[in-house]
């Protein structure tokens, strides 16, 4: 019996190409759109999951309030690690990592930049980073060792047998190789090169024992059986036993299996984070498949009059309505198989592209036998929800009607097919409609007036002897011509490394515990960065070498101290004073979507990382930068002339926003280009089953734009119903994505006609085609049939 | 083998109720040929498609074989149905995707038989039928009378005890109709009852007997002789 089902559905699907066409393609870029998005859900659920003791790992976190409300985060002090250990019995041990690095790794004449990390020595007990050479457990012991990855090895020496070998490291320390460890899994949020042991930073002296240095990240192994929520009890009152600043700070485990998904927090609670996306592309998957299914309900039972004969010829040679379910459901898998199979080349094809939007290097794990239980259920699934309805349909008919050709297709006011297509309509309206405002929001941070002047500003990270030639450096590239200007800075003015809430000033609130972004800059930093000055001047340490302790203010810090007559003023940050002699216009340090904080740039006294230059525009940019590799290279010769755009780098802000609108604006283009494809197959029938009607209408003298309007008029009724439950949705879904950013776009009305507009359009475009072919149609050959 | 005692069947519309069959009794005793004939609209087809448990009654009782079946559902209908019951249509009613061989063959596969049981029956009955030669074709590659003789053929194919046949000349010219009303002939010779409506009084002439029908009632039998 089955074979005979197969056999029929072949030869049906073969006899009409056009509709097996639709149904096929709709269904294999509904089930690869929905492969795609499943990879990237399961590559975001994966992070961290291949650590053996993922289950006992866990982050130390701060929970604190300022400003009357409470921050959590996870940059914690060194010196917690040992509190932990020795205060809470529940935990086996504990390991630190300090802030990624990038340096320079030289084997003779060979030199590599690479990224990784310092660690305590417990690191590889802690977390599953296997070695190929060397034993985890000492690897990380030895002060003068480090731990290069695979591939770093290979880059270096050409094999990864490296062990015990020496590389020279920024140019002034050597160190012996002592674990070669397998390159991380893309799924971390450890992607290292390397791993220099915790006892390399101590040596340099940046090792330190203050409770309110926030500067690494602690990590705890729990013992097998212990309780995390005991050892969370310990954790909430220990650091007011070592540290007296604020008796109401405490502190948090939070568990691995939480880092990547949950960790986004507001007033110290868990409010989502990538979860959130995880679950919009989620439910995207399901219905761009849900669409595609419903394309294929349609169009399956648009074409019940020509399955209704054979209902009725089975169902007079004994099938029961089970049989004839069974069979139509068996053709419908059938079909999703087939597409099925499409869909996984479709994916082969589309899954470089779809790594580099998403900025990862996912694959289709074609050798794990989840993948492929995982697409025979997508398969499975979608060819019973798709089959399930024409099915339990057509196995309805009554067998004396449609043998004696009395059988027709109800026209009620609300039929299933009409439910369907405004289904898929509404799900395509509020997919059109979320893209529209997801760029709207992207586009107005976008064009949110930074506050500085990008254009032709680069920077280089000071490596080597940059520190030390800075003025050399400054000089020769002002001589040069390569510059306009040239400013050394903290960090770079797209980035926000420092803030802190120990900013004193004559007057302020001892309960005022507002944080200040803090910035550092020797001189011309208005200048090369374009600030705007509202009172006072810049930095100019050759007319007042004083400015070694000067501080500049944003207006928003100039609110928040309150200062009528700020310059001259004395402001204190820890044990350094500092004078104002100037207040600029706020620039966007950190996020885009966030209003300006209260910030303080202090002088030439304070740390430098970063240095800003400001391009000549009289030069090209190509001169430009070559003059300042020359001057770099010869300044600082072993180390690579590297240098940032800062435009560029801005642009890096809204990546997570434009991936997003990107991502939407493909899938939202899917789904209209599958329900166009259904509409397109379900207005062919349709208006095949009027072909009398149009004959008889043209015989009476309609015109063809009236016979046009008549076919058309339906569907956009549809369309129009569509909207109206549509659109609300959108607005509800985007109206709370929206809150999520303090600087955001309005929901306008023009974005609801827009997308009125364009979805009748396109809908008028897709049924038009078949209606006015319709129209043109000769009557007498319709009439003549009858 | 069939006995139906005031039989009743309306259809109903919103606004008008049409009476079908109008307390109509008839018996038909097994190895009869019975022709029903009337004016279109008098419920010959209506009582054909009760008589094949394709359609309910609204009233009165119908035994089949002695067994009363006009309540039966659906699934015990199926079942009668395709052990006891061939059917032959005016149009043939070929599903166009299958061959004749796979036409023929299409009870047999809802009545569980085995594939290798169903090839050799169905060859039986296509070598009777005499269309052996044209068993991988497909129905469009046939003329009406070949096409009504692969019905003929599905319709005996389970052996049945009843043959149904709605006008089953109504499209064939003469000559083909001639050999479709000899092979029913043949068929009731062996033994199977046949209840056949038309409009032909040639056709009639082969059938044991007329019952001739008016306004859902009887209104005339004719014995032939």
């Amino acid at each position: 019996m089955l074979f005979n089902y197969l056999k029929i559905g072949c030869r049906n699907l073969l006899k009409n190409k056009g509709f097996s066409a639709i149904n096929i393609t709709g269904l294999a870029i509904g089930m690869a759109s929905a492969i795609l998005i499943f990879l990237w859900i399961y590559d975001e659920v994966t992070y961290e999951q291949f650590h053996e003791k993922k289950d006992r790992i866990y982050e130390a976190w701060n929970l604190a309030s300022f400003s009357g409300e409470l921050h959590a985060w996870n940059t914690t002090p060194k010196v917690l690690a040992a509190a932990i250990q020795k205060d809470l019995p529940e935990v086996e041990t504990t390991t630190r990592a300090a802030w990624p690095q990038r340096i320079q790794f030289a084997v003779g004449e060979k030199k590599i930049n690479a990224s990784g990390q310092t660690v305590d020595s417990t690191f590889l007990q802690v977390f599953s980073f296997p070695l190929l050479k060397g034993d985890p457990a000492t690897a990380l012991m030895d002060p003068l060792g480090v731990v290069v990855t695979e591939d770093l090895a290979r880059s270096l020496f050409g094999s990864n047998d490296v062990l015990g070998k020496t590389v020279r490291i920024d140019n002034r320390k050597e160190k012996k190789i002592t674990g070669v460890a397998a390159t991380p899994p893309v799924n971390s949020r450890f992607q290292f090169e390397y791993l220099l042991p915790w006892a390399d930073l101590r040596a340099d002296g940046d090792d330190d024992s203050y409770w309110g240095n926030n500067s690494v990240r602690n990590y705890v192994l729990l013992k097998a059986n212990a309780s995390p929520a005991s050892a969370n009890a310990k954790m909430k009152v220990l650091k007011p036993r070592y540290d007296n600043e604020d008796p109401n700070w405490q502190m948090f485990l939070y568990p691995m299996s939480r880092w990547r998904l949950y960790s986004s927090f507001e007033s110290g609670k868990e409010t989502g984070g990538i979860i959130v996306y995880v679950r919009i592309f989620a439910t995207i998957a399901i219905l761009i498949l849900l669409i595609a299914c419903i394309n294929f309900m349609n169009l399956s039972t648009a074409r019940s009059e020509k399955r209704a004969k054979e209902v009725g010829i089975r169902k007079v040679a004994g099938a029961l309505r089970g049989h004839l379910v069974g069979q139509f459901l068996g053709e419908s898998v059938m079909i999703a198989f087939i597409a099925g199979l499409l869909a996984v080349l479709i994916v082969v094809l589309s899954l470089p592209g779809f790594n580099r939007l998403a900025e990862k290097t996912m694959r289709l794990p074609f050798g794990e036998p989840a993948f492929w239980l995982l697409l025979l259920g997508i398969i499975v699934l979608t060819g019973v929800v798709a089959g399930s309805y024409p099915a339990f349909y057509l196995s309805s008919f009554r067998p004396v009607s449609v043998l004696k050709g009395t059988f027709r297709k109800i026209n009620a006011l609300i039929t299933p097919r009409k439910l369907l297509v405004i289904t898929q309509f509404s799900i395509a309206i509020m997919l059109i409609l979320s893209t529209i405002v997801i760029r709207k929001q992207l586009q107005y941070a976008q064009e949110r007036q930074t506050g500085y002047d990008k254009a032709g500003l680069t920077y280089m990270f000071m490596t080597g002897d940059m520190d030390k030639n800075y003025l050399l450096i400054r000089q020769e590239l002002l001589q040069s011509g390569a510059a306009a200007s040239v400013t050394k800075t903290s960090s770079p003015l797209t980035q926000n490394w420092s803030d802190t809430w120990g900013i004193f000033w004559d007057g302020k609130s001892p309960d005022d515990k507002t944080d200040f972004d803090r910035f550092s800059a020797d001189e011309n930093l208005a200048v090369t960065a374009g600030l705007t000055m509202v009172m006072g001047r810049d930095f100019d340490l050759s007319k007042y070498p004083t400015d070694s302790t000067a501080m500049l203010l944003n207006e928003s810090a100039l609110k928040t101290m309150g200062f009528k007559d700020p310059l001259g003023r004395i402001v204190k940050d820890g044990d350094m004073e500092f004078h104002i002699v100037g207040v600029f216009k706020d620039f966007i340090l950190g996020s885009p979507y966030y209003p300006t904080k209260p910030m303080v740039v202090e002088g030439a006294k304070r740390w430098f990382n970063v240095i800003h230059v400001k391009l000549n525009n009289k030069n090209s940019v190509a001169a430009s930068l070559k003059k300042m590799e020359a001057i770099c290279k010869k300044y600082n010769p072993q180390f690579p002339f590297e240098y940032h755009f800062t435009d560029e780098e801005y642009d890096k802000k809204f990546a997570n926003e434009q991936r997003i609108a990107t991502l939407s604006a493909y899938f939202a283009a899917l789904t209209i280009f599958i329900s166009c494809l259904g509409l397109f197959g379900l207005a062919a029938y349709m208006t095949a089953t009027r072909v009398k009607e149009i004959g008889v209408r043209k015989v009476l003298g309609a015109s063809v734009s009236s016979i046009t309007g008549l076919l058309t008029k339906d569907f956009l009724k549809l369309i129009g119903i569509s909207f109206l439950i549509g659109a609300p949705i959108a607005w509800y879904c985007m109206h709370h994505w929206l809150q999520s950013y303090p600087y955001r776009t309005a929901i306008e009305w023009w974005l609801f006609a827009l997308t009125g507009l364009l979805t009748a359009a396109i809908a008028i475009a897709t049924v038009g085609y078949n209606a006015i072919k319709a129209a043109l149609a000769n009557p007498v050959k319709s009439l003549r049939s009858e | 083998m069939i006995k139906i005692t005031d039989l009743e069947k309306y259809y109903r519309t919103e606004e008008v109720e049409t009476v079908a069959l109008n307390k109509l009794s008839i018996e038909v005793k097994e190895g009869e040929f019975v022709a029903v004939m009337g004016p279109s609209g008098c419920g010959k087809s209506t009582l054909l498609n009760i008589l094949g448990l394709l359609d309910d009654p609204d009233a009165g009782s119908f035994l089949f074989n002695g067994i009363e079946v006009a309540k039966f559902n659906e699934r015990k209908r199926a079942d009668l149905r395709k052990h006891n019951i061939g059917f032959v249509f005016q149009s043939f009613n070929l599903i166009d995707e299958l061959t004749v061989f796979e036409n023929v063959e299409l009870p047999l596969i809802y009545t569980g038989v085995k594939a290798a049981e169903r090839k050799k029956i169905v060859e039986e009955v296509l070598d009777k039928m005499v269309i052996m030669h044209r068993r991988n074709h497909y129905p469009q590659q046939l003329s009406g009378g070949q096409q009504q003789r692969v019905a003929v053929a599905r319709a005996v194919v389970n052996n049945p005890k009843l043959i149904l046949a709605d006008e089953p000349t109504g499209n064939l010219d003469s000559s083909n109709g001639n050999e479709v009303m000899q092979l029913l002939t043949d068929l009731n010779e062996q033994g199977t009852t046949i209840v056949m409506v038309t409009h032909s009084e040639h056709d009639a002439r082969y059938s044991h007997r007329i019952i001739r029908m008016l306004d859902g009632q009887t209104v005339m039998e004719n014995i032939m002789v």
